[in-house]
C-alpha cells in the first residue's frame, strides 16, 4: 500500500522552529544561572554558612533581617538561607544527611531530634560550652534539647499549647467562659454543651484534635504519667488512653463536640480553621499562632490554659518549642555555626528582628526586653509563656527514635474511635501495641 | 530472590515481536546500539540507583549511618506488618477499580471528540484541565468544600433526599472519593487515545462505510484492533502508575494515609517508612516487592497481548 | 431533525462534563480575586469583596519577582522537551524497529526502571549528582532528559512506531535509505502525534515538578515556579492565600497555552498527512 515513503518531511519547518526555541533556551542558559559548577565557597578566607529551616516568605524576611545584623557583627561570615514548608523540608534534610552533604545550621523538629542525635550527626553543644551561652534560659527551656547529658541545640523560641475561646460567640449566645486558670475538663464539657445548645447547633462549643500528640501529652502528664519516659519508652497507661477517648466521645455524644466527620483535615492554617469560619467556639492552638488565629477569627479571642491543671495529680502543661537550632556534627565551620546559634539565642537585636515567628525568645531577659515592641496579641502569648516558666512544671523528655510511628498511630486510632469502628478500649490496645513495637520496648 | 529473572519477566513473556528475520545481523546490531547510545549513558542515573536500592533492600539502613547487611530480615518483617497488608489492600482496590473505569471514560470521550465536534479544541482543553490541576496544592484546598459534610456534593445529594457522608474524613468513603478524583483526571489517557485514533487511516472507515458496516461494527473491527497498541500502552502505563499512586493519597491526607489508614497507599507507606521513620532499608525492600508485583501484572498483560493487540507486521 | 437533536444532545453532554472539569479552575480564579481573609469563609464563585492587589502584590511578594521563576521554569521546560524528544525517539526507534542482541533484556530493564518507586532511588541519585558536583545547578534536572531516562516516553513512542505498517521500512530500504534516513524521513513525520504528546506531557510534568527541583536546588534565584509557590504557605504563619491563588493561576497559563497551541499536532497523524 505504500508505493513511496513520505519523503518530503512535512515537519521540517516545525523542526526548524524547535531549533530556534532550543537556541533561545540555550541563549538564556548562557546567562549562566543554574549552569555553573555547583556550590562554590566564597573566595578570600570568607566563610559561608548554609542555614535551612521551614516557613514562608514572611518568616524569611524577618529571619534575613536578623541575619543581616549577624553579618554586620561578624565580618567574614555570610549566611545563606534556604527554606521550604515543613513537609518537604524534612525529606530534603534527610536526603542531604544521607548523601553526606548536610547544612551547617538547621531547624530541627523536636520529634526527629533523636533520630539525628542518636546517630551522631549533630554537634553536642556541651562539648563546646562557652561558645553558646545558655545561662539566660529557664530550666525548662534549657532541657528541651537535652538527651542524656548532651545538648543538641537551642530552642528557636518557646511555645506551649493553649485554649482559645471566641468571646464574640459566647457573648452572642450568653454563655459565660469558665476561669481559664482553674477550669476542669468537666467545666469545658458543660461550657461546650451550653454553646451548642444556645446556638441551636449552628456553633459547636469546642473542638480539639484528639489525635494531636501535644494535646494528649498534657492529659497524660496530668495523670502522673510521662508519655515518653526518660529512657525513651512509652509511659502512658492503657486506662489513660481509654479515658481520653471516652471523654472526647462523651462530649461528641452530648453535642459539645461536632459530629463525626464534621472536621475535614485539609489544611492546618489559622485562616482555614473552623474557629475562623465561626462554626466552633473554642479550640486548642500553639500559643505562637495566637496572633494569626485572633486575626483570622475576628480579633476577640481569649487565651486560656488547658483544662484540668488544678484538679490533676500534677501539672500537665509544659514549655515546648516549635523547633531547635542545631548544628551538623560534620560542619566545616563549627565555630562560626556556634556563634550564629549564640547570636540567635541571646541577641536582643536578633529577637527584635525575628519577633515571635518561632515563639517567644528562649532567653527570658530577651523576651522581656522585646515585649514592648511586639503586637498586642504576641504580648499576650509572651505573658502566657512567662507565667508557665515561673511555675514548677514536671520535666518532659525528648521524643525517642521511632516516635513518628506513634504520632501516626494515634491519628489512625482517633479516626477509628470517631467513626465508631473501634471502641476506646480496642483502640487503646492497638495503640499501645503499635507504639511499643515501634520503640522496641 | 534472583533479580534477573524478575527483570526479564516481561521480555521473556513477549516484549516487542521479532522483526522480520531477513535483516543482516552485525550491521543491525551496530545501528541498534547507536540509537540506544543516549539510553546506555543514561543508565548512570537510572540503573545504578536501581541496583543500589536492590542492595539496600537487604540491609538495615537508617539514612544516617552506613547500611548493615541483614539478609532477608526486611522481607521477613514484611510478612508480619499489618499496615503493609492494609496498604496493599488499598492499592489493589484503587488500581482495579479506577484503572478500567478511567480508561473506558477516556476512550469514550476520545471517540466522542474524534468525530469532528464543533469546538473540539476547546472541549479537549477543558477536559484536560483536571490533569493539569490534579496535584496542585491550591486545588486540594477546594476538595474540603466539595466533599465536606456540608459541601457541594452533599448539597446536590440533598435534593434527592440523600444524607451524604463526610466524603474525605470518613474512613469508609475516603478511598471512594480518591477513585472518583482519579477518574476525573482522565485527560492524559484521553490525549493519547486521540493521538492514536488519528493514526488510523481514514480509508478503512470509508471502505467499511461503502460496505454498509454499522458504526458499532466499525468500532469493533477497525477502531479496536488498530487502536490496540495504544490501548495496551495506556493499560500498562495506568497499571504501573496506579500501583505507585502517591500524590493523591499524600495531598488529601497531608501524608498520613488517613482517616484510619483508609488511604494508606503502598507507596505512601513506603515513603513514611523511608523518610519519616528512617527505615530506608525496609522501604527499599518494599519497593522491590512492589516491582515484583507490577512486573508480574505487566508480564501477564504482555502474555495476554498476543491475543488482542494487533501490530501491523 | 433527529441528526440535529443528537448533535445537540452531544453538545449538552459535553458541556455538562466540561462544567465539572472547569469548576476548580473557576474557583481558583475567584479565590485569587478575594481578600485573603474571606477566601475560606466566602465560598461563592462570585466574590463578595474584590481584591485585585493579589496579582501585583503576589508577583513581588517573594525574594525575587515571579518573572525570574517563570524564566527559570521556561529554560528547564524547553530544554527538557528537546532532550526527551531527541533521546527518547532515538531509543524508541531502536526498540521498535531494529533488531540487535540483548534487545529484549534492555527493553525489560527499561520497563523495570519505571516500576520502582522513586523514593528509594532518591538517595543514590543524589549521591551520583553530588559526586558530579551538580548540586545547586540545573544539570540534575536536565541531563537525564537528554539521556532517555524517561521510560514512559520511550514506551509511548515504541507503541506508536510499532503501529505503523512495516512496508514503510521495506520501501525506504529499497529506496536506499539507511536506518537513520528511514528514522528521520519516514518514521519521524508519521509519529508527530506521539511527539506532540511527549512534548505536552513533558511540559506539564516538568513545569509542575516540585520534588526534584526542591532537592537539587538551593539558591532561591534558581527556583522554579512550583518551588516559589510553596513559599507562600506555611501552617504556622499567616499565609497569603490570595496571592498564592493569584500566582497559581498565572502559573497555569503557560501550560494551558502550550496545550492549546500543541494540540493541533496531536491530530496530525496518518489520517491527515495523507498516507495513500
Amino acid at each position: 500500500m505504500t508505493g513511496e515513503p513520505v519523503r518530503n518531511t512535512p515537519n521540517r519547518r516545525d523542526v526548524l522552529r524547535m531549533t530556534g526555541l532550543a537556541g533561545l533556551g540555550l541563549g538564556l542558559a548562557a546567562c549562566g544561572r543554574g549552569f555553573g559548577g555547583g556550590d562554590d565557597e566564597p573566595a578570600g578566607g570568607a566563610v559561608q554558612l548554609n542555614m535551612v529551616w521551614w516557613g514562608d516568605a514572611k518568616r524569611a524576611e524577618k529571619t534575613q533581617a536578623a541575619l543581616d545584623i549577624f553579618q554586620r557583627k561578624h565580618e567574614g561570615i555570610t549566611v545563606k538561607i534556604e527554606y521550604q514548608d515543613s513537609g518537604p523540608y524534612k525529606d530534603k534534610l534527610a536526603t542531604r544527611f544521607a548523601a553526606g552533604d548536610p547544612p551547617d545550621v538547621m531547624a530541627m523538629r523536636m520529634d526527629s531530634l533523636r533520630e539525628y542525635a542518636d546517630r551522631g550527626t549533630l554537634l553536642d553543644l556541651g562539648q563546646h560550652s562557652g561558645a553558646v551561652d545558655l545561662s539566660g534560659l529557664s530550666e525548662s527551656a534549657r532541657t528541651l534539647a537535652a538527651v542524656g547529658d548532651k545538648t543538641y541545640g537551642v530552642p528557636a523560641g518557646l511555645n506551649a499549647i493553649g485554649f482559645v475561646v471566641n468571646r464574640t460567640l459566647t457573648e452572642k449566645y450568653g454563655v459565660s467562659i469558665p476561669d481559664g486558670d482553674t477550669w476542669s475538663w468537666a467545666d469545658l464539657a458543660s461550657f461546650a454543651r451550653q454553646v451548642t445548645q444556645a446556638s441551636g447547633r449552628k456553633v459547636y462549643g469546642t473542638n480539639f484534635e484528639a489525635f494531636t500528640l501535644a494535646n494528649f501529652i498534657v492529659f497524660t502528664r496530668q495523670h502522673g504519667e510521662d508519655f515518653y519516659t526518660a529512657d525513651g519508652a512509652l509511659g502512658v497507661s492503657e486506662s489513660t488512653v481509654v479515658e481520653w477517648f471516652e471523654m472526647v466521645e462523651a462530649m461528641r455524644a452530648e453535642g459539645g463536640f461536632p459530629p463525626a466527620g464534621f472536621i475535614e483535615k485539609v489544611g492546618a492554617s489559622a485562616e482555614q480553621s473552623y474557629l475562623a469560619k465561626g462554626s466552633i467556639a473554642s479550640q486548642i492552638i500553639p500559643t505562637n499562632n495566637f496572633l494569626a488565629y485572633n486575626a483570622a477569627a475576628g480579633g476577640n479571642l481569649a487565651l486560656l490554659r488547658i483544662p484540668g491543671e488544678t484538679q490533676a495529680v500534677r501539672r500537665g502543661q509544659s514549655v515546648d518549642c516549635p523547633h531547635l537550632w542545631s548544628v551538623a556534627a560534620a560542619t566545616k565551620h563549627r565555630d562560626e555555626a556556634l556563634a550564629l546559634l549564640d547570636f540567635l539565642a541571646n541577641d536582643v537585636e536578633a529577637s527584635k528582628a525575628t519577633g515571635t515567628t518561632r515563639g517567644v525568645p528562649a532567653n527570658t531577659s530577651v523576651a522581656q526586653e522585646i515585649k514592648p515592641s511586639l503586637e498586642k496579641d504576641d504580648q499576650v502569648a509572651t505573658e502566657y509563656l512567662a507565667g508557665l516558666q515561673k511555675e514548677k512544671l514536671p520535666r518532659s523528655y525528648t521524643y525517642p527514635p521511632g516516635s513518628s510511628k506513634i504520632a501516626s498511630s494515634l491519628e489512625s486510632i482517633a479516626a477509628e474511635v470517631e467513626f465508631k469502628r473501634q471502641t476506646p478500649q480496642q483502640a487503646a490496645k492497638t495503640f499501645l501495641d503499635t507504639g511499643r513495637k515501634a520503640l522496641g520496648k | 530472590m534472583t533479580t534477573t529473572t524478575r527483570v526479564t519477566l516481561p521480555a521473556g513473556a513477549s516484549a516487542p515481536p521479532a522483526p522480520p528475520p531477513r535483516r543482516v545481523k552485525p550491521r543491525k546490531d551496530r545501528a541498534g546500539y547507536l540509537f540506544l547510545l543516549p539510553w546506555f549513558i543514561g543508565m548512570l542515573f537510572t540503573v545504578i540507583p536501581f541496583f543500589a536500592s536492590l542492595y539496600l533492600a537487604f540491609t538495615d539502613y537508617n539514612l544516617l549511618n552506613a547500611p548493615q547487611w541483614i539478609g532477608l530480615g526486611n522481607f521477613r518483617e514484611m510478612l508480619d506488618d499489618p499496615l503493609l497488608r492494609q496498604s496493599l489492600k488499598v492499592t489493589f482496590i484503587y488500581t482495579f477499580v479506577s484503572v478500567p473505569l478511567s480508561l473506558v471514560v477516556a476512550l469514550g470521550v476520545a471517540m466522542l471528540l474524534n468525530r469532528g465536534v464543533r469546538g473540539l479544541p476547546i472541549y479537549r482543553a477543558v477536559f484536560y484541565l483536571p490533569s493539569l490541576l490534579g496535584g496542585s496544592v491550591a486545588v486540594v484546598l477546594l476538595w474540603r468544600y466539595i466533599f465536606g459534610l456540608d459541601g457541594v456534593v452533599n448539597a446536590f445529594l440533598g435534593w434527592f433526599g440523600i444524607d451524604g457522608p463526610a466524603w474525605t474524613s470518613d474512613p469508609d468513603y475516603a478511598l471512594t472519593t480518591l477513585i472518583v478524583l482519579h477518574i476525573w483526571t482522565f485527560g492524559s489517557p484521553m490525549v493519547i487515545f486521540l493521538a492514536g485514533l488519528r493514526q488510523i487511516p481514514a480509508m478503512y472507515y470509508e471502505a467499511a462505510a461503502v460496505d454498509g458496516a454499522s458504526k458499532w461494527h466499525q468500532f469493533r473491527s477497525i477502531t479496536l484492533p488498530l487502536l490496540s497498541p495504544i490501548i495496551f500502552f495506556n493499560l500498562i502505563q495506568s497499571l504501573i502508575s496506579s500501583f505507585q499512586t502517591f500524590t493523591q493519597g499524600f495531598v488529601l491526607s497531608s501524608g498520613t494515609g488517613g482517616p484510619a489508614d483508609s488511604t494508606m497507599f503502598y507507596n505512601l507507606y513506603l515513603y513514611q517508612q523511608g523518610f519519616s521513620q528512617f527505615n530506608m532499608g525496609y522501604a527499599s525492600a518494599m519497593a522491590w516487592m512492589l516491582l515484583v508485583i507490577i512486573a508480574a501484572f505487566t508480564a501477564l498483560n504482555f502474555l495476554a497481548a498476543k491475543y488482542w493487540v494487533f501490530y501491523d507486521n | 431533525m433527529s441528526l440535529l437533536r443528537s448533535r445537540f444532545a452531544r453538545h449538552i453532554m459535553l458541556c455538562l462534563i466540561g462544567a465539572v472539569m472547569m469548576y476548580p479552575l473557576l474557583w481558583m480564579v475567584s479565590s485569587s480575586l478575594k481578600p485573603s481573609k474571606t477566601i475560606f469563609t466566602d465560598l461563592a464563585l462570585w466574590p463578595a469583596a474584590w481584591d485585585l492587589s493579589n496579582y501585583p502584590d503576589g508577583w513581588t511578594a517573594l525574594e525575587h519577582p515571579f518573572s525570574l521563576y517563570f524564566v527559570n521554569s521556561f529554560v528547564i521546560v524547553v530544554l527538557s522537551i528537546i532532550g526527551n524528544l531527541v533521546s527518547c525517539s532515538l531509543a524508541a526507534y531502536g526498540f521498535a524497529r531494529l533488531n540487535f542482541t540483548g534487545r529484549k533484556l534492555f527493553f525489560a530493564l527499561m520497563l523495570g526502571t519505571m516500576m520502582l518507586p522513586g523514593h528509594v532511588l532518591l538517595v543514590p541519585q543524589y549521591i551520583v549528582f553530588a559526586k558530579l558536583d551538580w548540586i545547586n545547578t540545573y544539570y540534575p534536572l536536565l541531563v537525564p532528559n537528554f539521556l532517555a531516562t524517561n521510560a514512559f516516553y520511550i514506551f509511548l513512542m515504541v507503541q506508536f512506531m510499532r503501529s505503523l505498517p512495516h512496508e514503510l521500512d521495506d520501501a525506504a530500504r529499497i529506496d536506499g535509505c539507511g536506518p537513520f534516513r528511514t528514522f528521520w524521513s519516514v518514521i519521524m513525520p508519521l509519529c508527530l502525534p506521539a511527539f506532540a504528546t511527549t512534548a505536552i506531557f513533558t511540559f506539564i510534568s516538568v513545569w509542575n515538578e516540585f520534588f526534584a527541583p526542591l532537592i537539587y536546588l538551593t539558591d532561591s534565584e534558581l527556583y522554579t515556579v512550583p518551588l516559589a509557590l510553596r513559599q507562600f504557605m506555611d501552617s504556622e504563619g499567616q499565609s497569603q492565600w490570595g496571592q498564592m491563588f493569584a500566582m497559581s493561576f498565572l502559573s497555569l497559563a503557560p501550560v494551558v497555552g502550550f496545550f492549546i497551541a500543541g494540540q493541533k499536532y496531536l491530530v496530525k497523524g496518518i489520517a491527515t498527512t495523507g498516507l495513500k
